[in-house]
């Protein structure tokens, strides 16, 4: 019959495991940024205005290939290279080795669901149930306004504005 | 005892190593861990709850915790004020705001920044975390060209981007929320955390709504914003002499509309001003206004009533 665990064994074993995950986190995770945004694309080239080239969302997870002012060119687990703006990404503070080739681009839902954690969904619904004087319909209306890159981009060159300064 | 004290230390290191990444790298790495077999499922829901309780202050404050603050900021904004339904002049508006966002430090946002007029003839502009911007009718009539409505946002886009909001929750209440999701791992919340919860986020929104109603930021943070309304307008090409203009037109008003909302809790206009010219000699070239600009601008203005 197996012996329950000590307690001093089970501290030792969560401290490797500790160990093991700060250096799983250094040396797997040096390379990867993970999208946390709710919608954005991958691009062409460094610029918002660019061929969008894939679809991506919170959660997916990149390789880091290269960086150019505050642009990020990474790589999916598809192969699919392009860049992603810096503020749309979590990026892990220091660069020591190459992220496994083999990581997966699909986050699985359980990993979604935590990263969910917090201040979320259910936490407003929950909210909005205890107070029924505070409506919301203005505030889904506010978010379903869009505008376009397209559109910004004619706006800026009809306007003589961002890159488009100066021109005739 | 002795192993207590190594727990409390690789806690310790744990958090050292935690510290230099991020919080969707910790959830990666564990997973990283969980799916080669080094580690099992309960051990992997305590290194989680680990990292949960390691976060401590407002920059620990997830993009979409921060959305789901703001929307509920929003709701408490409008459920003061009426929103002033014209869309054409609303669209221009977002689309003035988004193009100056795209040259912010923080051009992805969450869900992205929207704008919406507040039908109200007090002078004010509000921004609430996760980039949902309110600005008046009074103080959109102020304006008078493109550049300097452009110029009003961006310092309303520096609020956001700086995360102002954010920094006007009281540490003891994040510090709680944080040790409640510590506590658990599970994908939904049980009846009684999120019923702890949402007292905690009750009490974060009036953090912050009594702060931009009510008292107002330090000056500190409108100084910050002013200076960044000047760097991302002039990164967009605008004028970054519109906020001075807007700023002049305030200058000795003492109406009741003056008196209420926003300059009621920022510095003087003459203080903002000062700072804002130094600010504007600093920069390597100021963009200057542009006919076309104008000419759109009082299209859509026509429409104000």
């Amino acid at each position: 019959m197996e012996r329950p665990m000590k307690k001093s064994n089970r501290y030792v074993s969560l401290v490797l495991l500790m160990w093991a995950l700060v250096v799983v986190l250094v040396v797997f995770a040096a390379d990867t940024v993970v999208v946390k945004i709710q919608t954005t694309q991958l691009r062409k080239s460094p610029q918002f205005f660019s061929q969008a080239v894939v679809a991506l969302k919170a959660g997916d997870r990149l390789t880091r290939v290269s960086e150019e002012n505050g642009w990020i060119q990474v790589k999916t687990a598809a192969g699919i290279v392009g860049w992603i703006h810096s503020s749309a990404v979590e990026i892990p503070k220091f660069n020591l080795l190459a992220m496994d080739k083999d990581m997966k681009t699909q986050t699985k839902a359980s990993e979604v669901a935590l990263a969910g954690k917090g201040f979320n969904k259910q936490v407003e619904e929950s909210y909005r149930a205890k107070h029924g004087e505070v409506s919301f319909i203005w505030v889904d209306k506010m978010i379903a306004i869009k505008v376009l890159p397209v559109q910004i981009e004619d706006f800026l060159k009809k306007g003589k504005l961002g890159e488009f300064r100066g021109a005739k | 005892m002795r192993a207590a004290r190594t727990y409390t230390l690789a806690l310790v290191c744990l958090g050292l190593g935690l510290s230099l990444v991020g919080c969707s790298v910790v959830e990666q790495g564990v997973n990283v861990l969980n799916q080669t077999g080094q580690i099992s499922d309960k051990d992997k829901d305590t290194l989680l709850k680990t990292g949960e309780a390691l976060r401590s202050t407002f920059a620990d404050i997830k993009e979409e915790e921060e959305y789901y603050i703001g929307r509920a900021v929003a709701a408490l904004i409008l459920s003061k004020y009426s929103v002033y339904n014209n869309d054409s002049l609303t669209q221009y508006v977002n689309i003035v705001g988004n193009s100056l966002a795209l040259y912010s430090n923080r051009p992805e946002i969450y869900a992205g920044y929207h704008f919406l007029i507040l039908d109200t003839e007090e002078l004010n502009a509000l921004a609430a975390p996760g980039g949902m911007i309110f600005i008046t009718k009074g103080l959109l009539r102020r304006c008078k060209d493109e550049d300097t409505l452009a110029l009003v946002l961006s310092h309303e886009i520096g609020h956001v981007c700086a995360k102002h909001g954010l920094q006007a929750i009281k540490k003891s209440r994040l510090l709680d929320v944080f040790k409640i999701l510590g506590s658990e791992a599970a994908q939904r919340f049980a009846p009684a955390q999120l019923s702890q919860l949402t007292a905690i986020f009750e009490n974060v929104l009036a953090d912050i709504v009594g702060q931009l109603i009510e008292r107002g930021y330090d000056r500190k943070y409108e100084y910050e914003a002013d200076k960044l309304a000047v760097t991302f307008g002039a990164k967009t090409a605008y004028d970054p002499d519109g906020i001075t203009r807007f700023l002049q037109t305030m200058v000795g008003d003492t109406s009741s509309a003056a008196g209420k909302g926003w300059f009621r809790t920022h510095p003087t206009p003459e203080q903002r001003i000062d700072k804002l010219k130094a600010e504007i000699a600093g920069l390597s070239s100021v963009p200057k206004l542009e006919n076309v600009r104008t000419l759109r601008f009082k299209q859509y203005f026509s429409s104000l009533r």
